[in-house]
C-alpha cells in the first residue's frame, strides 16, 4: 500500500487533545468507530494526512464511563457519534447535533453489544480449545527448563549440587501441588531464580517463603505447619 | 430562448428502434456467463455437503441419507461461491433467468435410489 | 422578518434516490436551518460478521448498495488481503481498477440523471439512464450481473475478460463517450440549467476543510484531495493523472466536476486495458486472520473516500469489519449548504452530495 497506516492507543482523558492537535496541525478526521470485545468497548479515532493515517483507540470503554465530544473541532464526527450511542451505547458528552438516542432508533437498545446464545457458545468453545493448547505447549516446554537445570548443576561443585538437586526435589513436588492448585507461575519463576543463587542466600530465602507460606496456610485452613 | 439542444437526439429517437423490447413476449439476448440460476447434475454429486456450507445464505438443502439435493432459487443470490467450491464440479450457473412465481418453493433433485444406496 | 415553520422532507420524496428525512426550518420560503435524519435502511450488517466468514461476507458487503456495489467488495477484499498479508497478482489489481472505474461512470451518468429530474428536465434524464443501460450491458458481458458482480474474492478476481471481450469494451466505450459529450454538453451550458445552479449551496474552500468532507463534493469547492492519488493497489500503473476541481463550490461547480470526471474515468480504462498485463487472476487462501490483527484501508468511491477496518480474532469470523461511506461524512456538510438557501433548491442542493444513505447506514 502507498499509505501508512498507524495503531496506537491513548486514554479517554486525551480524546479532546488529541483531537485538537490533530486539527492544529491540519489533519483530516476520518471516522470514529467502536468495537465490542470482552473488557468493553474499543472506541477508535482515525485522522489522515496526505500518506499517513493515524488510528487512535480508547481501549476498554466500560458502562458508565463517557468521553468528551469532539464535534467542537470536527463538526462532522457528529454522526458517528450518535451512530456510537445507538448502536453501542457509549455515553459521549456535548455533540453539538444531539439525538438523544433517537438517530438510529433501533427496536433493541445497543444492539451491536448483543451476543446470541449460537455465538455465546461457539465463543466458550474456542476459548476452552485455546486454554487446552496453551496447557499442552506449557507441559512441553517445563521438560526443556529441567534439562537447562540438570545441565548447570552437573557443571556446579558436588556439594552445593546436591543442596540444590534437594531443594530442586522440593521444588518439583511443590510444584506439582501448585499447578492443582493453578498458581504456579510466581512460585516457579523464584524456584528457578534460588536455583542459580547462592546455596546460602538460597537457604535464606527458601526460610522466608516457608515462613510466607505457613502464614497463608494457616489463614486459609485451620492446620498450622509450623517453623 | 436558447437552441433545443437535445432536439438533435430527440428527433433522433423518432426514427430509431425503441430502446426497450416488449418483454415477457420478447426476451433480451443472454450472454454467455450471465448469473441466472444454479442447476446440478445430480448424477456426479456425491452429496458432500460442501455447497450447503458455503453459501451465504443458506438456500442449499443436502441429505445424505436420504439421496436430496434441494435449492431454494428465491434465497439463492446467483454468487457462484457453490459453483467455484463443488469438488466434483458438479453445479453450472445456467444464464437463463428465475422466472416470477406466486409462491416460493425449494426444487428438489433426488438420487436414483440404487445409486444412493451404493454411495452410502 | 417571519415566523419560523418546520416543514417535513422525505422520507419519501419523488426527488431522493434514498430515504432521508429533513427537518426543515423555513422563514419564509428561506430555510434557516436543516436537521437531517437517518435510520430508514439499516440491516444492521455489520453485525453479520460474526456469523459470515470472511469468504462470505463479500457478498453481503456488496449488498450494502447499489451503486457502490463494486467499490465495497474491492475494499473489503483489500483489506482482509492487508489483514493476511496476501499479495495479489497484477492481472486481478488491474482489472478490479478497471471494474471499478466503469462502476464510477455508471454511478456518474446516474447522478446526472437524477440531479436533472430533481429540477424538472426530464428528457434530459431519460437520455442518461438510456445511455447507462449501454454500461449495464457491459458490465453484464464480463461480469455476469448487471448491478451485484460478485466477481470480486479475497484472493483476487473470479473471472477474467478476455480480448476480443476487451476490444468490444473499447467500442463500446467510445460509442458512450461520444453520446456523453453531446448530453453534458447541454447539461453544462444551457441557460436554465445555470439559472437553477449556479450560485446554490455555496460551501467555501475553508469551510469544506473544517467540515470534513469528502469526494467530488470537496473537490467542486477547490480542495484538491483524492484517493486515487495515492496510487496504490492497481492505480500505481497510471501513468498518473490530474484531480478535477473547481473553485466556486456551488451546485455547478459540483456537477461540472462530476461530469469531467466520467470522461477522466474512460481515459483511465483505456489506458489500463491497454496495459493489461497476462497471469493469473487470483491467488489461493488459506488459514485465517491472526487473532489481535487490524487493517485498515482507503478507496476513492464515486461518492468520495470510503474507510474500511477490520480486526481478526484467530477464527474464520472477523472479529469487526467496519466500513466508513463517504455519505456519512458529508452528512455535515450537507446540513451547512442547506442553511440559507430557498425552499425550492433544496432538492438540488441534496442532489449534488450524491446521497447513498443505504451506504451511511448499512
Amino acid at each position: 500500500m502507498a499509505f501508512e497506516a498507524k495503531f496506537m492507543e491513548m486514554g479517554a482523558e486525551d480524546v479532546l487533545r488529541c483531537a485538537q492537535d490533530h486539527k492544529a496541525r491540519g489533519w483530516r478526521f476520518v471516522q470514529l468507530l467502536c468495537t465490542n470485545t470482552e473488557d468493553g468497548i474499543d472506541v477508535q479515532y482515525t485522522y489522515m494526512k496526505d500518506e499517513t493515517i493515524e488510528n487512535w483507540t480508547v481501549k476498554s470503554v466500560k458502562k458508565g464511563e463517557s468521553i468528551p465530544s469532539i464535534t467542537d473541532y470536527f463538526l462532522a464526527a457528529f454522526v458517528f457519534e450518535n451512530e456510537s450511542h445507538d448502536l453501542f451505547g457509549i455515553d459521549i458528552q456535548g455533540i453539538a447535533i444531539d439525538f438523544q438516542g433517537r438517530f438510529y432508533d433501533v427496536s433493541v437498545p445497543e444492539p451491536m453489544t448483543v451476543i446470541s446464545p449460537a455465538q455465546k457458545a461457539a465463543r466458550e468453545k474456542a476459548a476452552k480449545l485455546a486454554a487446552a493448547k496453551a496447557a499442552k505447549e506449557k507441559a512441553d516446554a517445563a521438560p526443556a527448563a529441567d534439562a537447562e537445570l540438570e545441565a548447570k548443576l552437573a557443571g556446579m561443585d558436588p556439594e552445593k549440587a546436591a543442596k540444590v538437586r534437594a531443594a530442586m526435589e522440593a521444588k518439583a513436588k511443590k510444584a506439582a501441588a501448585a499447578q492443582e492448585q493453578a498458581a504456579p507461575s510466581a512460585d516457579a519463576e523464584l524456584e528457578a531464580k534460588l536455583a542459580g543463587m547462592d546455596p546460602e542466600k538460597a537457604a535464606k530465602v527458601r526460610a522466608a517463603m516457608e515462613a510466607k507460606k505457613a502464614r497463608e496456610a494457616a489463614k486459609a485452613a485451620p492446620e498450622g505447619k509450623g517453623e | 430562448m436558447s437552441t433545443f439542444k437535445l432536439g438533435k437526439m430527440t428527433l433522433g429517437g423518432l426514427f430509431k428502434k425503441p430502446e426497450t423490447i416488449q418483454y415477457p413476449v420478447q426476451h433480451r439476448f443472454a450472454p454467455e456467463g450471465r448469473k441466472g440460476h444454479i442447476t446440478v447434475d445430480i448424477d456426479t454429486c456425491i452429496l458432500c455437503g460442501v455447497c450447503m456450507k458455503k453459501c451465504p445464505t443458506g438456500a442449499i438443502e443436502v441429505d445424505k441419507k436420504a439421496g436430496v439435493w434441494s435449492i431454494d432459487h428465491f434465497r439463492c443470490i446467483q454468487c457462484g461461491y457453490c459453483h467455484r467450491e463443488c469438488p466434483k464440479d458438479c453445479l453450472t450457473m445456467d444464464p437463463a433467468l428465475p422466472t416470477v412465481a406466486g409462491q416460493k418453493h425449494r426444487e428438489t433433485f433426488e438420487k436414483p435410489a440404487k445409486e444412493a444406496a451404493a454411495e452410502a | 422578518m417571519g415566523k419560523a415553520t418546520v416543514i417535513p422532507f422525505g422520507p419519501q420524496h419523488p426527488v431522493l434516490p434514498e430515504p432521508l428525512h429533513l427537518d426543515l426550518v423555513v422563514e419564509d420560503e428561506k430555510v434557516v436551518e436543516a436537521i437531517p435524519q437517518i435510520g430508514f435502511v439499516h440491516r444492521g450488517l455489520e453485525k453479520l460478521v460474526e456469523t459470515r466468514d470472511y469468504n462470505q461476507f463479500v457478498y453481503v458487503v456488496e449488498r450494502i448498495c447499489g451503486i457502490c456495489a463494486f467499490g465495497h467488495s474491492m475494499g473489503y477484499a483489500e483489506t482482509v488481503e492487508s489483514l493476511m498479508g496476501i499479495e495479489i497478482p497484477d492481472r486481478a489489481k488491474m482489472l478490479r481498477v478497471i471494474w471499478h472505474e466503469l462502476s464510477r461512470v455508471h454511478s456518474h451518468i446516474l447522478w446526472m440523471g437524477l440531479a436533472a429530474d430533481a429540477f424538472g428536465f426530464e428528457s434530459l434524464f431519460m437520455h442518461c439512464w438510456r445511455l447507462r443501460e449501454r454500461v449495464l450491458d457491459l458490465f453484464e458481458a464480463t461480469t455476469g450481473g448487471r448491478v451485484i458482480f460478485s466477481v470480486v474474492k479475497v484472493g483476487g478476481v473470479v473471472r477474467d475478460i478476455d480480448d476480443d471481450q476487451l476490444k468490444r469494451f473499447v467500442d463500446v466505450l467510445e460509442g458512450i463517450k461520444d453520446e456523453y459529450r453531446q448530453i453534458c454538453d447541454v447539461f453544462l451550458t444551457d441557460r436554465s440549467v445555470k439559472n437553477r445552479t449556479v450560485g446554490v449551496g455555496v460551501i467555501s474552500h475553508d469551510d469544506a476543510l473544517a467540515l470534513s468532507m469528502v469526494g467530488p463534493f470537496v473537490r467542486a469547492s477547490g480542495v484538491k484531495q483524492d484517493v486515487r492519488l495515492l496510487r496504490k493497489a492497481g492505480y500505481d500503473m497510471l501513468d498518473g493523472f490530474e484531480t478535477i476541481t473547481a473553485s466556486d463550490g456551488d451546485c455547478y461547480a459540483r456537477a461540472k466536476v462530476r461530469a469531467l470526471e466520467v470522461l477522466q474515468s474512460i481515459d483511465i480504462i483505456e489506458e489500463m486495458i491497454r496495459k493489461l498485463v497476462p497471469g493469473e487472476i487470483a491467488v489461493a487462501v488459506k488459514g485465517n486472520p491472526a487473532d489481535g490483527a487490524e487493517a485498515c484501508n482507503v478507496l476513492e468511491q464515486p461518492r468520495g473516500e470510503c474507510y474500511y477496518y477490520a480486526r481478526g480474532n484467530g477464527s474464520k469470523n472477523l472479529e469487526r469489519m467496519r466500513i466508513r461511506t463517504p455519505t456519512s461524512q458529508n452528512l455535515a456538510g450537507m446540513t451547512t449548504a442547506l442553511a440559507g438557501c430557498d425552499l425550492a433548491d433544496v432538492n438540488m442542493i441534496v442532489l449534488t452530495i450524491d446521497p447513498c444513505i443505504s451506504c451511511t447506514e448499512r
